[in-house]
């Protein structure tokens, strides 16, 4: 026992002789200007011991022979020295060569950005930064190449509609976006994107490949940030933003509106509506009264992430709120997200005394999101609020006149909460157009959502490189409605006699199981090879339930509640439904292989086979193939005596099959149908349930699948401090899923079918630069993209399909074969008929009038298909809402402290659809072109005569709706100052920044409607029926880190 | 330790690696059930037959067109104008009238419907071979019930188109059906009926709670029809034999107010052999969703314009006005004139009503199926598209002019022409005239005005191509290639093996 002790203390002192430290004490300076380093951090390996050089560069750490220390700071090489019997270690860290020695995410892996054959695009943590957005996809605009992102509206919280090299289907063409591994649904806006370390782009099917029948459309994989060894860092960000509009809608004033209304009276022979136009003065703005100008937008954002040998953690916790700029201040349009998140690694085991069963590591990430959000109509010409405003006419006060009377007649009418009186209500000339600001005050309803997703990991070394990696993933989501309404009055359309509540619940779930066996090995330097082999299993399921009644007790917000009703079921008054969803389920394996000779010859294969519920015995599995090649063109013997500055050339091919199984399930197959029923007996008889088949079955259901194949060279000049990338490829889509053109004498719905075919190509540029001017650092990098797009086979047999109508115009887009898709449908014009010498020339082959309804004033139509008249059969494409070419330019500049950054984003060769004016009501307000309508010989070539009788269909759809829509946005600009070191680090700061940022500060547009981004509403891009437009938002903010 | 964990992490990683089964992918609906696991119990293939029945409702108006049967066949007749805003409005309406449809403008709804009913028909013989607990008598009475409805739905089909594409046994990929000539699809639908009467137990008349469903003498009716409009002479003697049965069984009666028949209390009456059930009572039927349960937006279509004054119909659209001269065909003491038409300038004398006419009014209305007042009443969806009266589609006194213009036609049997066509005249009020074949043809335009058979009547018995003409409103004569409507152009293009009507 004595022994055992004396052993012990014997054991302890030797120890700490062994483990004898000394104070090492040194300075670390740049390799670029020998400038000492503040804040590089100094670890002992292995150990979570260190410190970090302070304002001078100068450290300080107690050490012993045998350690080994890492200096490290982010913008250098890393650098280890042994300390043996030294105290004083001077370090130089080498600048990082940023560029080719990047590593970049792919699926289910990472790859030296040097070998990667397959067209990726990568946004890192910093480019995010300066534009600090709410969402993930509305952050990608701009920033990469081939990726056409376009905002649905300016609503807070509004997502993005994400095009990864164009349309790819006339179904759901969205990505697949997948969060550290997991696949998320529903929308990503519960991803903080503070939280983002990177994204990737997977544009090319060779790197979608690994994703095999949800990649058609491209992959978007997000990795979150963790923790790194032996720095603890503790960050604060906050800003404070004031939005407003930064474009008005230029219509009529009081005066010119009673003018205009009166000549389109006369010019139909009837009388004159307002005796005297000139006396009625400026009359009510109603786009001022709608706009909420310096709407608040919040956001603090907290982190903590540090580790040692064992573990690394992240955590973050983040708040953001913000009032819409229409509607924000009514409650109406606003949007709050409270985000919590950790992210783990535990390292179990290293053991380094054998090669095999040596390295366990395992790791948690868990995120939780809350969002409520209000919002209000954004695209519309049928009476939102915008459309209201442009359309409810000038003459027309905010609040009734007599208001007495008004309460007589109306008593439910809307009256505004903060003085109580009744706000203007529309008349009948209106139809479902409301006055705009009585519209805001109704109570909205609310929607909320929270989601958790999770992913818990485990990596084991098996022996030698060979590593089999497991995780388990979750997603789970509620979410729901909640709304009520009071009985109100706003117009002879817009009227509710009860009120009602009603709420609807939703949850899924998703969990998915993947398996991963890596093997890497390198021999003798020159022969590099990496397989992986994987499995992957996902479920998802889900409920929901909603209800409503009506006559609440008291009609009040915070008592909004279905069981605070008076409704019964028995009077119709309750509803309620709800059910289960059909799960779906997908399970598959993979398998890539990467080889590369020297990092001179790449080659890489990967084949996914998925198996998927959504289709029949039979077809359940498909296989999806790639494979890619790349060369290193400048390290070849040849290319030795190049110029110095001619860094490095990589060429690049691909081919790959991609899927989307995104199409509902049991397409495949005949369920129950309930409801056939019929009546026997005399009288009313009595209703007897009949039962059929929901459809028909097409069992050879089965993926669209996506071909694409891809060129690409990567440039590398001057030490790669200047990199330029360009791709070219052609994407086609088989077997797009749609309705199948059979006959009707089948007696049942027609069942969905693997029928069209759709086709892109395009070319994509990228180019990167940094550089330095004295003290000042430039980094400039730009991307443009050009995109083409056919819908080659629609896949009916008539060949087209009509898409977006537009109040009584009718149709305004089409799907067609052989046209890009969609596109803008309505006729050709040609000028207005000055007088009618002009109507008269306007003749067919065989002399007769063309248009003979025709009179001077009157827009004079192309005959398309030269048959003599004007008829349906003369319309034809009048333009497009996708860009021909999109790009965005980012200049960061650093001198000293300051830091200045700016991001421009555009898009060119897209047209813009204007239906915003309803030409079937006479007395809204008009677009100010209208004061160039013409009205007489030589006033106008382009806006007809303004009359409420049009024989000759001025206002059918016909190119004077379409705009050009090319615009370019000064997207971000953010003016930053870092406060020296010195001051901030006697108040325990390591780095202090303040900036001041404003967002869409500039827009360059020939466009005059709100916005000419606009996704918002029907299937098509830049369909305009009054866009709720993003806001020009200042910014203050503050960056702390401890 | 550490080694325990690694094992467990191995086993673990095993059991995923092997959980990952086949059935993992076989996933199921979670509110429904795969049709093919369903019809196991008679219950369950009772519903199957109710969802036959359920088309039957859907000729009045499914998707936009308003074409119940009784008015596509007379607006081709020489009984009834189509009336309306103008020619525009229901522009198949007008095309048919005028013999110039086209395969874009033709009642491709009825074409849709009646298929739909066709391959629902098709389904019951199909789903009863799962069906566990159903004894043969039931299973004989379903499936035969199923024959006569699909026989009903294909007679139309043939009559209307002719040649058709016909199937028995419901389509599969690529969902096509060779097209039969009218005669082979004739052929199909007698033996069919002729299977279901010999085979299926049908009772010769349904109890009451069964009112609507198939009886023993709807087949027969329909035998005859199709007997009669294929001038089949080979089966004469047995459509004969199936008249004198119905007559010969005391079910079925004329009802002796003929006025009656067409009121809420006249539907089932004894005369009645099949109808097809409307009613308004929580009627579901609406724009957009038409083929909901409930009533029928036919008499609505049929309304008299801008009616007010009247306590006894609601107004309308104006549709299908009466030719002056097929009122004036009546003696004045015939009970079927003024029961069967509406002339409005009497009905004002008597109560004062006013209404305005439309396009190519008459003053006549089709009084059998105007809108009654309250006719409507209880419907929970659109009133105008849920009124409540039934479609007469046979009745008894059919079944004597059939019997009658068979003997007429020298077809041996039992039974008399006179007595039978006198017996038809007797309830109306009027004398007897001679059993010719042309007086009881006369006589079946008389009784049966607007309920859909004149127009077939002329081209069976040859008379339409003289019979036919222009006048006011016509242009063009009716000669034997308009006997079969063109084909829907949807159709035309989707199956490349169909061969156009040369209407």
């Amino acid at each position: 026992m004595k022994k055992t002790v004396l052993f012990l203390i014997l054991a302890m002192f030797c120890l700490q002789t062994f483990a004898q430290k000394h104070s090492v004490n040194g300075i670390v300076r740049s390799s670029d200007d020998g400038v000492a380093l503040p804040f590089a951090s100094v670890v002992i390996k292995g150990t979570t011991i260190g410190t970090s050089t302070d304002f001078d560069g100068k450290f300080t750490i107690e050490a012993s022979n045998e350690d080994v220390l890492i200096f490290s700071l982010i913008g250098f090489s890393t650098q280890e020295v042994l300390v043996g019997n030294k105290t004083e270690i001077n370090v130089i860290l080498e600048t990082e060569t940023t560029g080719l020695d990047e590593v970049v995410v792919v699926g289910y892996g990472v790859q030296k950005k040097s070998v990667v054959t397959a067209s990726i695009a990568k946004v890192s943590s910093e480019d995010l930064e300066n534009i600090a957005p709410v969402r993930i996809d509305n952050a990608l605009k701009g920033l990469a190449s081939g990726v056409t992102v376009t905002s649905t509206s300016g609503q807070p919280g509004a997502s993005a509609q994400v095009r990864i090299r164009g349309i790819g289907t006339i179904n759901n063409s969205d990505p697949l976006y997948i969060v550290d591994g997991m696949p998320i649904g529903g929308g990503i806006d519960y991803l903080n994107p503070s939280d983002i370390k990177s994204v990737e782009v997977l544009k090319d099917a060779a790197s979608g490949a690994v994703y095999g029948a949800r990649a058609a459309n491209g992959v978007i994989l997000i990795t979150t940030k963790n923790g790194s060894n032996g720095k603890l860092s503790v960050t604060y960000d906050f800003s404070k933003g004031w939005q407003s509009k930064w474009n008005k809608r230029d219509v009529l004033n009081a005066q010119q509106y009673a003018l205009l209304i009166n000549e389109g009276l006369v010019n139909s022979g009837e009388e004159k509506r307002y005796d005297d136009p000139y006396a009625l003065g400026k009359g009510t703005d109603w786009q001022d009264l709608v706009f909420y100008d310096n709407a608040p937008v919040e956001n603090h954002q907290v982190s903590v992430s540090g580790g040692g040998d064992k573990v690394l953690y992240y955590f973050s916790g983040g708040y953001y709120k913000q009032d819409g700029i229409v509607g924000g201040n009514f409650d109406r349009s606003n949007y709050e997200r409270i985000s919590l998140r950790t992210n783990t690694t535990y390292n179990l085991l290293d053991n380094k005394d054998r090669n095999f069963l040596n390295k366990f590591s395992a790791g948690i990430n868990i995120a939780y999101t809350r969002i409520n959000s209000k919002g209000i109509g954004t695209n519309s010409e049928y009476g939102s609020a915008l459309g209201g405003a442009i359309s409810f006419s000038p003459l027309l006060g905010l609040y009734e006149e007599d208001q007495a009377a008004a309460a007589a007649l109306h008593p439910t009418a809307v009256r505004d909460p903060k003085n109580g009186l009744i706000y203007t209500i529309a008349g009948d000339d209106y139809n479902e157009i409301t006055n705009p600001v009585a519209q805001l005050a109704l109570p909205g309803a609310e929607d909320t959502s929270d989601k958790f997703v999770s992913t818990f990991w485990g990596e084991l070394n098996i022996w030698d490189n060979l590593k089999i990696r497991s995780s388990f993933g979750t997603d789970l989501a509620y979410w729901g409605n909640d709304g009520w309404t009071p009985e109100y009055y706003l117009g002879k359309s817009s009227y509710s006699d009860d009120s009602k509540v009603w709420s609807s619940m939703n949850r899924g779930y998703t969990w998915q199981v993947e398996n991963i066996l890596s093997y890497e090995k390198s021999i003798n330097d020159k022969h590099n090879f990496n397989i992986m082999l994987g499995q992957s299993a996902k479920k998802t399921t889900g409920r929901s339930l909603s209800g409503s009644n009506k006559y609440m007790v008291e009609e009040n917000g915070d008592k909004a509640n279905i069981d605070f009703t008076t409704g019964t079921a028995a009077n119709g008054d309750q509803t309620a439904g709800g059910g289960a969803w059909s799960p779906h389920t997908l399970s598959s394996v993979f398998a890539r292989l990467s080889y590369n000779f020297s990092e001179k010859y790449m080659f890489q294969a990967t084949i996914r086979r998925d198996g998927s519920s959504n289709f029949g015995p039979g077809k359940k599995y498909g296989t999806f193939p790639s494979v890619s090649f790349g060369w290193n063109i400048t390290k070849e013997a040849f290319m030795d005596s190049r110029p110095e500055w001619f860094t490095s050339t990589k060429l690049r091919a691909s081919w790959g099959k991609n899927g989307n199984e995104n199409i509902g399930a049991f397409g495949y197959t005949a369920l129950t149908s309930t409801g056939n029923n019929y009546a026997f007996g005399p009288g009313d008889g009595v209703l007897v349930n009949g039962t059929k088949a929901s459809g028909l079955a097409n069992t050879l259901l089965a993926w669209e699948e996506s071909e694409q194949t891809d060129i690409g060279l990567d440039f590398g000049f001057l030490d790669n401090a200047l990199t330029f990338t360009v791709d070219y490829y052609e994407k086609k889509t088989n077997g797009m899923l749609m309705t199948m053109a059979i006959p009707s004498y089948v007696g049942e719905s027609k069942p969905t079918g693997n029928v069209g075919d759709m086709k892109n190509w395009g070319v994509e540029f990228d180019l990167g630069y940094k550089f330095k001017v004295g003290d000042f650092n430039f980094n400039i990098r730009g991307n443009v993209s050009y995109l083409e797009n056919e819908l080659v086979n629609l896949g009916n047999a008539d060949g087209f399909a009509n898409y977006d109508g537009y109040a009584n115009v009718g149709t305004i887009s089409r799907a067609e074969n052989g046209m890009p898709f969609p596109y803008f449908y309505g006729y050709k014009t040609d000028g207005i008929f000055q007088n009618s010498s002009e109507v008269n020339a306007h003749v067919n082959n065989e002399g007769g009038l063309i248009q003979a309804d025709a009179v001077p004033g009157d827009v004079r139509f192309v005959d398309i298909n030269g048959d003599g008249t004007i008829n349906d059969e003369d319309r034809t494409k009048i333009g497009k809402g996708m860009p021909d070419w999109t790009y965005g330019l980012n200049i960061g500049i650093d001198y000293k402290g300051f830091d200045f950054s700016m991001m421009l984003q555009g898009t060119i060769g897209n047209d813009i659809y204007d239906a915003t004016r309803r030409t079937d009501l006479r007395y809204i307000n008009l677009p100010a072109y209208m004061l160039d309508r013409w009205t007489g010989e030589g006033t106008s070539n382009t806006i007809p005569r303004f009359s409420f009788s049009d024989n000759n269909g001025n206002w059918l759809s016909s190119d004077l709706y379409v705009k050009e829509g090319d615009y370019m946005r000064v997207k971000n600009v953010t003016l930053g100052y870092t406060l020296p070191k010195n001051l901030v680090n006697k108040a325990f700061v390591k780095s202090l920044r303040l900036y001041v940022s404003a967002e869409n500060l500039f827009t360059f547009t020939k466009y005059e409607g709100f916005d000419p981004e606009i996704s918002s509403g029907g299937t098509s891009l830049g369909i305009d029926r009054g866009i709720y437009p993003q806001a020009r938002t200042y910014t203050v903010g503050v960056n702390l880190a401890f | 330790m550490k080694n325990k964990y690694i094992l467990i992490f191995t086993v673990l990683f095993s059991i995923l690696l092997g959980s990952c089964k086949e059935e993992f992918l076989e996933v199921d609906a979670a509110s429904s059930v795969l049709i093919d696991d369903y019809y196991n119990t008679e219950e369950r293939i009772f519903e199957a037959l109710v969802a036959a029945y359920d088309p039957l409702s859907w000729t009045d108006y499914a998707w936009g067109q308003f074409v119940q049967l009784n008015l596509v066949s007379d607006v081709m007749s020489d009984d009834v104008y189509v009336g309306g805003n103008d020619q525009g409005d229901q522009a198949v309406l007008h095309k048919m009238f005028n013999y110039d449809a086209t395969p874009e403008i033709v009642c491709s709804d009825l074409w849709t419907t009646l298929y739909s009913g066709v391959k629902r028909a098709n389904a019951v013989s199909e789903y009863m071979d799962d069906v566990q607990d159903i004894t043969e008598p039931t299973k004989a009475l379903y499936l035969a019930e199923a024959k006569v409805l699909r026989s009903y739905y294909y007679m139309w089909l043939w009559k209307l188109w002719g040649n058709l594409p016909y199937y028995e046994t419901n389509l599969d990929f690529p969902y096509t059906a060779g097209q039969l000539s009218a005669t082979e699809v004739y052929e199909g639908i007698v033996t069919t009926l002729e299977d279901a009467i010999n085979n299926g137990g049908l009772p010769m008349k349904t109890t009451s709670e069964n009112t609507g469903r198939v009886s023993l003498a709807m087949a027969y009716m329909i035998y005859a029809e199709v007997v009669m409009y294929q001038n089949d002479e080979s089966r004469y003697a047995t459509a004969l034999v199936y008249m004198n049965e119905i007559i010969s069984s005391q079910n079925y009666n004329l009802n002796s107010d003929f006025a009656n028949i067409w009121e809420a209390s006249g539907e089932w009456t004894d005369e009645s052999i099949f109808e097809v059930n409307y009613f308004s009572n929580n009627g579901g039927k609406d724009w957009g969703y038409a083929i909901g349960d409930g009533g029928t937006v036919y008499p609505k279509l049929i309304g008299i314009n801008s009616l007010s004054g009247s306590s006894d119909f609601d107004g309308g659209w104006g549709f299908e006005p009466v030719r002056q001269e097929v009122y004036d065909l009546y003696d004045d003491t015939d009970q079927r004139k003024n029961a069967g038409i509406l002339n409005f300038a009497t009905y004002a004398a008597q109560t004062g009503a006013t209404y305005e006419g439309r396009y190519q009014d008459t003053g006549n209305f089709l009084k059998k199926y105007l809108p009654r007042a309250n006719g409507n009443e209880g419907a929970s969806a659109s009133p105008d598209m849920n009124y409540n009266n039934n479609l007469r589609v046979y009745r008894y006194s059919e079944t004597l002019l059939n019997a009658a213009e068979l003997l007429a036609r020298g077809v041996s049997g039992s039974g008399s022409a006179q007595s039978y066509l006198d017996e038809v005249r007797n309830r109306a009020g009027v004398g007897n005239v001679t059993a010719t074949v042309d007086n009881i043809i006369q006589e079946r335009r008389l009784e049966f005005v607007g309920e859909g058979k004149r127009y077939w009547d002329l081209v069976r018995t040859g008379m339409a191509a003289t019979t036919l003409v222009p006048n006011e409103y016509r242009t063009n004569t009716w000669s034997e290639n308009k006997k079969y409507l063109p084909i829907p152009q949807s159709e035309m293009d989707s199956d490349s093996g169909l061969t156009q009507n040369s209407y």
